[in-house]
C-alpha cells in the first residue's frame, strides 16, 4: 500500500518534468496535490501517513538544501545542523523542559528565523572560502552542533534529549497521537516551499545564484554582490531546514542529538545528487526514492528476503547504497536522474 | 607541571598519527586540488590489513628479537603497499574521470567512496571495535618524572622520518619534480613530457601508503581498531593539514602535532566530551581567519 | 498527453485501493485526537505475531542481532504451546537508519505493527531513546510492549514516564524484563564499597545508558561513604582515551567506574589503563561491560560488572536456553539474548492465555492485562511486574574477570 503512494507520487513528478506544456504541468501537480489531500479520507492507516509525513519532511529538507547546493552551487555538508536547530527550538519552547508552551504555529516561524540567523552567522565569515573548503567548514559545523546539544545537559537534556513535547493544536483541536494532521501540515509546507522555490529560482536573486554557480568571477564582474547573494541562499536554505525540524520534533514528540548526525546531511545531499541538483522535480523524486529505500524497503528487506529463503542482511548496506549513488551518479550522470536542462548543459560543457 | 608534561607527551604521540594521515591529505590536495575525503578510511583499512597480516603470520602477542623486526616489517610494508594499491584504484575508478569536472564533483564522489569503504570494512570485520594484538613491547622511559612508553618515541620518530623522506623525495628526485610540476600547472607539465596520469597515480600510491603506515601504527599503539575510526581521525587530520597550510608537507606534520596536543589538553582541561568540539572549532576558525594556515598558500576563491 | 492519462489513472487506482483498505479497518476512530482503537480481535485459525523492533544493522547490529535471535528462539519454542489453529510468528523490523538506532524509524516500525491486526505484542526496542519515542504510540494503541534491555529510569517511573502515558494515563502498556539504571547503579555502589573501594573516578560515555548509570553510582557511592574524585565524559568517534586516563592517574583512585558499554569506549579504556600505568587499578561498570573480554582479553582481569539476574549457573532455565541457542544459531549468546528470550516468552505466554480465555480470539487489551499479571520462570530468573512495568524481583549479580574469563562473585536482592 505504502509503495503505491510513493510510486504514484514519483510517477506524477517525473511525468510533469517530461511535459513541455506549462499548463499541463500545473494540472498534473494540482491533481497529485488533490489526490494526496483526499487520501486520508479513504485510507485511515496511521502507519502509512507516518511514513508519508516523514517522506514529506525529507522533501522539505531536500527543497531547502537545493537552494544552497542546487541553485547557488555551495556544497553544504552540515545541513542537518539547521534541522537540529529547528527541532531543538521547538523542543525547548514547547515542552515541560523550561515550562514554556509556545504554540506550534508561532514556533514554525520562530524556528525558521533562528535557523536562518545561524545560517548567516556561519555563512558570513566563511562564504568567501573556496567551495571545497566551505564544504568542510559546514561539515565541521554539522559535527559541532549536535555535540553541543549533547553536552549542554542542563538545557538540552544531554544525550537523553527532550521528550514529551507539546502536541500542536489546530483551532483548539489537539493533534494527539494521530499522524494524519502532521501529514497535512507537511503537505502545506511543501506547497509553500514549492511556491518559494519556484519564485526564487525565477527571480533576480535566482538568476544571480545561477550566475555564481556557473562562474563566480564573471558574476562578480557583472556587478553581483556575491557574498550577499550567497548569504541569502544560505539563510533561506537553513530556514527550510528549521521548518522541517519543528514538524519533525513535534511529530516524534522527542529530540535527541543522535538524530542529527553527519549521515543525515549526506543523506540529503544524496537525494539531491540522485534526483538532479538544481531541478525542483528532480530533488523531490530523489528524496522520495531514498526515503522509500531507507524507511520502507530496508527495514523490511531482511524479512522479505527470509521469506524468499534468502539469508542476506540488507540492513547492513545503507552506507553502501548512498556511496554507490554518490559515486555512480557523479561519474556517469552528474546532472542526476531528472536534471534541469540548464544544469545538464553546464555540467556537460564543463566536462568537455 | 608533571601532569602538563604527561599530557604534552601524550598529545605529541596522538599528533604523530594525525600527522601521518595529514601527509597524504596534503600531498593529494597539493597536487590535484582534491580533498580526498576517503583518505581517513584508507587509514582504517591500513589497520585492518596489518591485523590480517599479523593473524596470517600467527602473531597474537608480544614479539621479541628477530621475530619482532621481521614480522613488524612485513605487516608495516604489507599494510602500506595494500593501502597504496587501494588508493590508486580509488583514483582510477572515482576521481580520474572527474579531473576536469567542477570542483565539487570529485568531492562528492570522495564522500561516496568513504561510505562504501566504511560499509565494506563493517561487513568485513563487524560493527564492533576489533582487538589488535599487542605486538611491540612498550617499556616505560622516565623523562622529567613522567613515564613515557617506548612506543610513543617510535611512533613520533616514524612520523618524522616519513615526513623527511617525503620532503627529500619531492625535492630531489625526478618523480618528485614531476609531481611539483603537475601541481604547478598540469597542462604545461604535460607539454614538457610528464605523464600526468602516472604522476597522479604515484601521488595516490604514496599518500595512501602513508595512511596505511598510520593505520598500522594506530593498531599497534591502541591495540584496537574499528571500521568507523577513519571518519573522526580523517577529519582531525584534515584539520591538521589545513592548520599547517594545505599542500605544505612540513605544515601537515606541524599541524598534526599541534592538533594532537590541543586535543590532549582540551580533554585535560575541558573534559573529554569537548575535545571534538574544540578541534572542529579550530578548523572553522583557522579557515575563517587564516585560511592559508601556519605555513601555506591562500585558499580564497580566486578572484 | 498519454503520460498524463496514465498518471491520472494511477492516482485513481491509489484512491480505489485506499477505499478498499478503509473498508477492512472500519472500526478505527475518526477523530484525530482520540486514542486509536484496537483493530478487531483475531479470529481462530490465523497467524498471530509478536513484533520485534531492534537495531539490526550498523554499529548496534552485533548486539541487536543476537538479541533478535533470543526473541525468535522463544517464539519458536512457544509454537508448541499455541492453541490449535493458531500459528505464532515473530516479525522483526530494523530500527537503525544509516547504521544508527533511530527513534523515528522505531516509531515507524511500531506504527506498522499497530496497523497489522495480527500483531498482539511487541518486543523491543533496544535503546532508551527509541523507547521514549515508541511508548506514547503503543500506549495510545493499547499494544503491549516488552523491552529486553532499555534501562533508563524515566521510562517507567516519575513525571517523565507519566508524560509518555498521557494518551492513556490509566493504562500501562510498557514492561521491561531488565533492571533500571538506578537499581543497577545502586547495586554497583554497594558492591564497590563491599569490595573495599574508597576512591572512585567516574567516567561515562555520554550516552543515555551510561550517563544515568554513572549518575546513580556517583550518588550512592558517595552516600555509602566512598569519595568520588571526579566525573568525566567521553567524546564520540575517538580511540585515544590516554589523555583522560592521565587525569585519572593523577587523581589516584582505587577504582575506575565506567558508565557505558564495551563498544562505546569501555573496552578501550580498560586496555589503555595499562599503557598509562593504571593496569593494577580495579575497573567496574554495569551489564554493558559483560563482554569486556572480547576487546580487552586478559587485560579484563581486575574488572567487575553486574548483571540484573540471578547467577545463571544456578538456573536450569538458563542452562537449557544457552544450549538451545547454541544448537539453533551455532553461536554463543549475546549480552541481551537471554533478556529478549524472556521478553518474548512473557509476550507469548500472555498471548496464549488470551486466546485460551477468550476461547479462540485474541485481543490486544487482554494481552496487556496478561503481561501485567505475568508470573513466569525464565533464563534470567522469575519474572513478574509491578504497576509501572518494572520487574518485582530485582536480584543483581556481581561478576569479575580472571584469566580473561568472567566468574560469578555473589548476588544481592535490592530493597525497593
Amino acid at each position: 500500500m505504502i509503495y503505491l503512494y510513493f510510486l504514484v507520487a514519483i510517477a506524477v513528478v517525473i511525468a510533469a518534468q517530461r511535459l513541455n506544456d506549462l499548463r499541463a504541468k500545473r494540472v498534473l501537480f494540482l491533481l497529485l496535490g488533490a489526490a494526496l489531500l483526499c487520501a486520508p479520507l479513504f485510507d485511515r492507516n496511521d502507519a502509512t501517513f507516518n511514513v508519508l509525513a516523514d517522506a514529506g519532511i525529507f522533501v522539505l529538507l531536500a527543497l531547502g538544501l537545493n537552494i544552497v547546493v542546487g541553485f547557488a552551487g555551495l556544497l553544504d555538508l552540515g545541513y542537518a545542523a539547521f534541522f537540529a536547530i529547528g527541532a531543538y527550538a521547538y523542543a525547548m519552547m514547547a515542552s515541560p523542559q523550561f515550562n514554556l508552551h509556545l504554540p506550534f504555529w508561532l514556533l514554525l516561524f520562530l524556528a525558521a528565523a533562528f535557523a536562518a540567523i545561524f545560517g548567516i552567522i556561519l555563512g558570513a565569515p566563511t562564504l568567501r572560502l573556496r567551495g571545497d573548503y566551505l564544504a568542510i567548514v559546514t561539515l565541521g559545523f554539522g559535527e559541532i552542533v549536535p555535540q553541543i546539544f549533547q553536552n549542554l545537559t542542563k538545557y538540552t537534556g544531554g544525550p537523553n534529549g527532550i521528550g514529551a513535547l507539546d502536541f500542536p493544536s489546530f483551532f483548539g483541536r489537539s493533534f494527539g497521537q494521530s499522524t494524519i494532521p502532521y501529514y497535512y501540515v507537511v503537505l502545506a509546507l511543501i506547497a509553500l516551499a514549492l511556491f518559494f522555490a519556484y519564485n526564487l529560482r525565477d527571480s533576480r536573486l535566482g538568476r544571480a545564484w545561477m550566475a555564481i554557480r556557473e562562474d563566480e568571477l564573471a558574476a562578480r564582474h557583472m556587478g553581483i554582490n556575491t557574498t550577499a547573494v550567497k548569504l541569502a541562499a544560505f539563510a533561506l536554505g537553513a530556514s527550510f531546514s528549521g521548518l522541517a525540524g519543528v514538524v519533525f520534533a513535534a511529530k516524534l514528540s522527542l529530540v535527541s542529538p543522535d538524530l542529527f548526525q553527519f549521515q543525515v546531511s549526506v543523506l540529503i545531499v544524496s537525494m539531491l545528487v540522485l534526483g538532479g541538483m538544481g531541478n525542483i522535480p528532480g530533488v523531490i523524486v530523489g528524496a522520495l526514492v531514498l526515503v522509500l529505500v531507507n524507511n520502507v524497503v530496508l527495514p523490511q528487506a531482511n524479512t522479505i528476503a527470509a521469506s524468499a529463503g534468502l539469508h542476506v542482511d540488507f540492513g547492513n548496506y545503507h552506507f553502501f547504497i548512498y556511496g554507490a549513488i554518490l559515486v555512480g551518479i557523479m561519474l556517469f550522470r552528474p546532472e542526476g536522474l531528472l536534471p534541469s536542462r540548464q544544469r545538464k548543459e553546464e555540467l556537460h560543457h564543463a566536462a568537455a | 607541571m608533571h601532569e602538563f608534561l604527561a599530557q604534552l607527551f601524550n598529545g605529541i604521540a596522538l599528533g604523530g598519527i594525525y600527522a601521518l594521515i595529514a601527509l597524504g591529505y596534503t600531498m593529494v590536495y597539493g597536487i590535484i586540488g582534491l580533498i580526498n575525503f576517503a583518505h581517513g578510511d584508507v587509514y582504517t583499512l591500513g589497520s585492518f590489513f596489518a591485523l590480517t597480516i599479523f593473524t596470517a603470520l600467527g602473531v597474537s602477542g608480544e614479539l621479541h628479537g628477530v621475530a619482532l623486526i621481521v614480522d613488524v616489517a612485513i605487516a608495516l610494508i604489507g599494510a602500506a603497499l595494500l593501502c597504496g594499491i587501494v588508493g590508486v584504484l580509488i583514483e582510477r575508478l572515482a576521481y580520474r574521470r572527474l579531473r576536469n569536472a567542477p570542483r565539487l564533483a570529485p568531492l562528492i564522489t570522495a564522500i561516496g567512496i568513504s561510505f562504501i569503504l566504511e560499509n565494506a570494512m563493517q561487513i568485513w570485520k563487524g560493527p564492533a571495535p576489533v582487538p589488535f594484538p599487542a605486538v611491540v613491547p612498550n617499556p616505560s622511559i622516565v623523562i622529567a618524572g613522567v613515564a613515557v612508553g617506548a612506543q610513543q618515541f617510535l611512533l613520533v620518530g616514524l612520523a618524522v622520518v616519513m615526513m623527511v623522506a617525503l620532503q627529500l623525495f619531492i625535492h630531489n628526485t625526478r618523480l618528485g619534480r614531476a609531481m611539483r610540476a603537475t601541481a604547478e600547472d598540469r597542462d604545461a607539465a604535460q607539454l614538457m613530457g610528464i605523464n600526468i596520469n602516472k604522476t597522479i597515480m604515484l601521488t595516490f600510491l604514496i599518500g595512501s601508503a602513508l595512511a596505511g603506515v598510520a593505520g598500522f601504527v594506530s593498531g599497534v599503539y591502541y591495540q584496537s581498531t574499528w571500521f568507523f575510526n577513519g571518519f573522526g581521525a580523517g577529519l582531525k587530520a584534515f584539520t591538521a593539514a589545513v592548520l599547517g597550510g594545505i599542500g605544505n608537507i612540513a605544515g601537515a606534520m606541524l599541524g598534526g602535532f599541534v592538533i594532537g596536543i590541543i586535543e590532549s589538553f582540551a580533554t585535560w582541561k575541558f573534559g573529554g566530551q569537548w575535545s571534538n568540539v574544540t578541534v572542529f572549532a579550530i578548523l572553522i576558525l583557522v579557515l575563517v581567519f587564516r585560511p592559508s594556515g601556519l605555513l601555506g598558500e591562500a585558499v580564497y576563491e580566486r578572484a | 498527453m498519454r503520460l498524463i492519462l496514465a498518471t491520472v489513472a494511477l492516482a485513481a487506482l491509489a484512491a480505489c485501493s485506499g477505499a478498499n483498505n478503509a473498508s477492512t479497518s472500519k472500526n478505527t476512530t475518526t477523530t484525530t485526537t482520540a486514542v486509536t482503537a484496537a483493530p478487531s480481535p483475531v479470529p481462530s485459525g490465523q497467524v498471530v505475531k509478536i513484533g520485534i523492533d531492534l537495531p539490526l544493522s550498523g554499529g548496534d547490529a552485533s548486539v541487536g542481532i543476537s538479541t533478535e535471535q533470543g526473541a525468535l528462539l522463544a517464539v519458536d519454542e512457544a509454537q508448541k504451546e499455541m492453541p490449535r489453529g493458531f500459528t505464532l510468528q515473530g516479525e522483526a523490523l530494523d530500527d537503525s537508519v544509516q547504521g544508527v538506532h533511530n527513534p523515528e524509524q522505531g516509531v515507524s516500525n511500531v506504527r506498522s505493527f499497530i496497523s497489522d491486526a495480527a500483531v498482539l505484542a511487541v518486543v523491543g526496542p533496544y535503546n532508551s531513546n527509541v523507547a521514549r519515542a515508541e511508548i506514547p504510540v503503543t500506549n495510545a494503541a493499547g499494544l503491549a510492549q516488552i523491552g529486553p534491555s532499555v534501562v533508563a529510569d524515566n521510562l517507567t517511573i516519575g513525571p517523565d514516564a507519566a508524560q509518555l502515558r498521557r494518551a492513556n494515563p490509566s493504562l500501562n502498556t510498557f514492561f521491561r524484563v531488565c533492571t533500571t539504571d538506578s537499581r543497577q547503579g545502586s547495586a554497583l555502589a554497594q558492591f564497590a564499597r563491599s569490595l573495599g573501594f574508597k576512591r572512585a573516578y567516574i567516567i561515562d560515555d555520554n550516552e543515555t545508558y551510561g550517563l544515568d548509570l554513572a549518575d546513580r553510582f556517583e550518588k550512592d557511592f558517595a552516600n555509602d561513604g566512598g569519595s568520588v574524585l571526579a566525573r568525566d565524559h567521553l567524546a564520540k568517534n575517538t580511540q585515544d582515551f590516554k589523555s583522560l586516563l592521565l587525569k585519572v592517574l593523577a587523581a589516584k583512585p582505587d577504582v575506575v567506574f565506567f558508565g557505558g558499554v564495551t563498544s562505546t569506549g569501555g573496552g578501550l579504556i580498560r586496555k589503555q589503563m595499562f599503557s598509562v600505568g593504571l593496569g593494577k587499578i580495579a575497573y567496574m561498570g554495569g551489564d554493558g561491560l559483560a563482554d569486556l573480554a572480547t576487546v580487552a582479553a586478559g587485560q579484563a582481569d581486575g574488572s567487575y560488572y553486574t548483571l540484573a539476574a540471578p547467577n545463571a549457573e544456578k538456573l536450569p532455565a538458563a542452562q537449557a536456553f544457552v544450549k538451545a541457542y547454541r544448537t539453533k544459531y551455532n553461536a554463543d549468546i549475546g549480552p541481551y539474548s537471554a533478556n529478549a528470550y524472556a521478553a518474548a516468552q512473557v509476550a507469548a505466554a500472555a498471548i496464549i492465555r488470551a486466546i485460551k480465555n477468550a476461547h479462540g480470539e485474541a485481543e490486544r487489551a487482554a494481552v496487556v492485562a496478561n503481561v501485567a499479571s505475568t508470573k513466569l520462570e525464565t533464563p534470567i530468573g522469575p519474572i513478574s511486574f509491578d504497576k509501572y512495568g518494572d520487574v518485582t524481583n530485582p536480584v543483581l549479580s556481581l561478576y569479575g574477570f580472571k584469566n580473561g574469563q568472567s566468574y560469578f562473585i555473589r548476588q544481592i536482592q535490592l530493597k525497593l
